[in-house]
């Protein structure tokens, strides 16, 4: 919509006004300063709904990974974009959220499961959201509508997820042969790299008939992935709007 | 109570540094954050440098030397100097609350909460994300035959209880320091309700994660049912972004009064 000329001038007016205390140091500070507990809520919300399948290559799989890790991994960045959309009509909740939890995530990986335990990054790699994310807040900025991000963001969000990470997944999903048997590349990681508190029978991938659908499955996990990120969507949303926005400069009275 | 009392006005203590300066209003976020990250790198060389070789057997006499006493090393310094901490902005706050002061003095102070703020941030960065991470490393490894295992000694009795040290410190700074906005007879704000409640649920949550380990399973599933409410809890902590907010609308309040107060001295 056009600017009147009068909305134009209040704009440069304010552009342009002198502050005494305002300057660039507040927005630094906020970004930056932000960034920790954003990236930490992202990381643990990731971790405790759906961190076992993103811990082990071999955990990735079609059935539990891609469809519990996007509505694990959208909800935080769902609650970054309402909060900066508010405040600034900034469309970058999601790739500001999403970069902060490549950073922890990638530091935790190294520090915690290479150096700590001496698990192989190329057994512990995280999953990225960064292009995910993108996609997502590139929704929000051409519809600018919430419900329509929920929907057609959640679904390029979860498509996002699975593209961005097979490419680094693919090459762990060749062919090999152990003691006679045909695994992949990804499965002799998991045999060779002793987790004894994480035995077989807890590994829960690709149970029942998933495999059936043959060519169909990742389609299959793909479409349940993007509902369920939907409702991650949403849960996010409740998150930015009661306990970040609602609660700014309310008071329980007093008893 | 405190009573409010008008008298002389309190200006910044420094002159040599602005109230926005970096070494001024803005050192506490820059020191306290850098601080918090230098004390957890130390707190991980000490307990990554022991866990292997002491920390695998809760029943040896390592295992005594180098973590149990930790624990007690860790919850006397965390219990006493959140109580001198605490105690001191009590004590020195109720001195000052009613004391009317500058607009620069005014300013610091809200600087020197945002540093307290960025220091919280990072605390519950360390207790959410760093340590879990090695929680999860370890706890899928290694066998688990006590609570105080070597990941949790540093999280579940250092860093979970110092955001409780952060959260309601940084509410007691605002209420003493900056009465404007949260002062006493406002009433409790909402956003330190939620802020200080996910520290507190997170530390309560750390009882119900070790029972429930001891019931159901030893052996680590992260995505458990009985470690959601690790998660649940920490969403409360976006009562931070309000915090951010309710200080900014203050800040563009003081611009306005030091605006008038311009124009009014021009006019005169």
């Amino acid at each position: 919509m056009a600017r009147t000329a009068q909305e134009a001038l209040q704009l440069t007016t304010l552009l342009n006004k002198k502050y005494k205390y305002f300057d660039y140091k507040w927005d630094l500070v906020f970004w930056v300063t932000a960034l920790p507990i954003v990236a930490a809520a992202a990381d643990i919300t990731k971790l405790l709904f759906a961190g076992d399948w993103d811990f082990w290559t071999d955990w990735k799989d079609r059935q539990w990974w891609m469809t519990l890790t996007p509505f694990a991994m959208i909800i935080i960045p769902s609650a970054l974009q309402y909060i900066q959309w508010l405040a600034w009509k900034f469309p970058t909740g999601f790739t500001y959220t999403a970069v902060g939890l490549w950073l922890v995530a990638w530091f935790g990986r190294w520090l915690q499961w290479d150096v700590f335990v001496n698990y192989p990054l190329n057994f512990v790699w995280p999953a990225t959201i960064v292009p995910a994310a993108i996609f997502a807040d590139w929704v929000l900025l051409k519809s600018r509508s919430f419900i329509l991000t929920s929907i057609l963001g959640g679904f390029a969000f979860t498509v996002g997820f699975w593209v961005a990470n097979y490419i680094t997944l693919a090459p762990y999903l060749q062919p090999a042969e152990l003691m006679g048997r045909v695994v992949t590349v990804a499965d002799v990681q998991g045999m060779s790299y002793i987790r004894s508190a994480t035995p077989e029978y807890l590994r829960m991938i690709e149970h029942g008939t998933l495999r059936s659908f043959l060519e169909e499955t990742a389609l299959v996990s793909l479409l349940f992935g993007s509902t369920l990120a939907t409702a991650g969507y949403w849960v996010g949303q409740a998150i930015g709007r009661w306990l970040a926005i609602w609660p700014i400069m309310r008071f329980m009275k007093k008893v | 109570m405190a009573t409010r009392i008008e008298v002389d006005e309190i200006a910044p203590p420094r002159a040599r540094y602005g109230p926005i300066d970096w070494m001024g209003g803005w050192k506490t976020c820059v020191v306290g954050s850098i601080a918090i990250l230098v004390l957890n790198l130390v707190h991980w060389w000490y307990v990554s440098s022991h866990a292997w070789t002491a920390g695998i057997d809760a029943s040896s006499p390592e295992f005594t030397k180098y973590f149990r006493s930790l624990v007690w090393i860790q919850l006397i310094l965390i219990g006493a100097g959140t109580g001198l901490w605490w105690g001191w902005l009590v004590r020195t706050g109720r001195r000052i609350v009613a004391v009317k002061v500058t607009a620069d003095e005014e300013v610091r102070r809200i600087a020197v909460f945002w540093g307290l703020v960025a220091m919280t941030s990072v605390t519950l960065y360390v207790m959410a994300s760093f340590w879990p991470n090695q929680d999860g490393s370890w706890h899928q490894t290694a066998v688990r035959d006590t609570a105080l295992t070597p990941p949790h000694i540093p999280m579940f009795y250092w860093w979970f209880p110092a955001g409780i040290t952060m959260t309601v410190g940084t509410y007691l700074y605002g209420r003493y320091r900056l009465p404007k906005i949260y002062g006493a007879e406002k009433g409790f704000p909402w956003s330190f309700f939620f802020l200080i409640a996910a520290s507190v649920t997170e530390m309560m949550q750390v009882a119900f994660n070790e029972w429930a380990h001891s019931l159901w399973i030893l052996e680590e599933i992260f995505a458990a049912p009985f470690h959601w409410p690790f998660v649940l809890y920490g969403w409360l902590a976006s009562g931070i972004f309000a915090l951010w907010a309710e200080t900014l609308i203050r800040l563009l309040g003081i611009e306005k009064e030091v605006e008038d107060a311009a124009t009014l001295a021009k006019a005169a």
